[in-house]
């Protein structure tokens, strides 16, 4: 066979593979386009969970209360046992 | 390069065109995805700050949470050991009462076993009460020395033996009387209507009380009363009222007629 045959052949390849790879080039494109949105909104999830979790510094108050409160009812408990009789 | 491009032959020229349309392809695109990975390197760093912040912020939760459950867990152990010693095997019964079906579960937890009798079905809370705090009460005493008075099964001995016999013997009772057509006929027919000639037992029936005199609605002269009427008590003493008419006799005069009103004579009301 001639060289022109096998540089008409390699044309040919050429032409059929440049659409298939712009369409790989494209979706590889779409796909880091559209991380970006999904990044955004995880963003601004964890701000608004990072704001919300604020509030857990008054646990600290609520444990103090809840011993206290504990406190209150052992002595309370130790009062009924002295007022009423055991089974 | 010094290669002319008449000097090329066709097919290399579309070659060579064809190879520099997928080059410029793959720069635009390579280069739009590495702005769009900037962006989300960009993103990336924002969410990883935040993410640092609810790990920082949430870190003392789980030392402060397990302090309060260790609290409340001695609070809760703390009552239920009082609520056993008090209560002793009514415990049970008790919670039973109070929210159905926990009475087992409270037993297996404090590591207890027995029947669960619920209290309720027997007693009201209140007499429950009533029968923990007055323990003088006949209930509070049985409660105190068992608790067999809260036993459904001797429920009713308990009060039987409070009380034998309520109605009485049975036996000493009266039958109940027979009415109507078939009753046994227990007097003299009598042939006046109102006067009975015998009692029940044969002896002669007491004579019937004279008729009183009906009002005639005009005025009557009325005899004497043939005995005066008693003198009041003597231990009136000067609280007792005057009378009305001088002379000291109460009786009114033998000629005087009944008392006289609108209605006419009533001498019944002298």
């Amino acid at each position: 066979m001639s060289s022109n045959f096998w540089l008409w052949l390699m044309n040919i390849i050429l032409v059929i593979s440049i659409p298939l790879l712009f369409i790989m080039v494209k979706g590889v494109l779409m796909a880091a386009k559209s991380i970006v949105p999904r990044i955004e909104a995880i963003a601004g999830v964890g701000a608004a969970i990072s704001k919300d979790l604020d509030a857990v510094v008054v646990l600290l108050t609520t444990q103090n209360y809840i011993s206290q409160i504990v406190g209150s009812v052992a002595d309370y408990g130790g009062s009924l046992d002295i007022a009423l009789p055991d089974a | 390069m010094g290669i002319p491009i008449a000097a090329m032959s066709l097919p290399v020229a579309i070659m060579i065109l064809l190879m520099l349309v997928i080059i410029l392809t793959l720069a635009v695109f390579l280069i739009a995805t590495i702005v769009e990975l900037f962006k989300i390197n960009r993103g990336l760093s924002t969410v990883i700050g935040a993410v640092g912040e609810i790990v920082a912020k949430s870190a003392p939760v789980n030392g402060v949470v397990d302090a309060i459950n260790g609290n409340l867990v001695k609070g809760r152990d703390l009552l239920e050991n009082l609520f056993i010693k008090k209560a002793g095997d009514d415990a049970g019964g008790l919670v039973e009462s109070l929210f159905p079906g926990e009475g087992a579960k409270f037993l297996q937890r404090v590591g207890r076993r027995g029947p669960v009798v619920n209290t309720g079905i027997v007693y009201t809370r209140g007499v429950d009460i009533l029968a923990s705090l007055g323990r003088g009460a006949p209930i509070g005493a049985a409660h105190a020395k068992g608790p067999a008075v809260r036993d459904p099964k001797y429920a009713t001995t308990a009060a039987s033996m409070l009380y034998p016999r309520p109605g009485g013997d049975p036996k000493a009772r009266p039958k109940s009387p027979v009415v109507g057509t078939d009753s046994p006929r227990q007097y003299e027919s009598a042939t006046t209507p109102g006067l009975r000639p015998r009692n029940r037992d044969g002896s002669d029936a007491p004579p019937p009380p004279p008729a009183p005199e009906m009002p005639t609605g005009r005025v009557e002269s009325r005899q004497a009363e043939p005995e005066a009427a008693p003198p009041p008590p003597s231990g009136g003493g000067a609280d007792a009222p005057p009378p009305q008419s001088g002379g000291g006799d109460d009786a009114p005069p033998a000629d005087s007629p009944g008392r006289l009103n609108v209605k006419g004579s009533r001498p019944w009301e002298r």
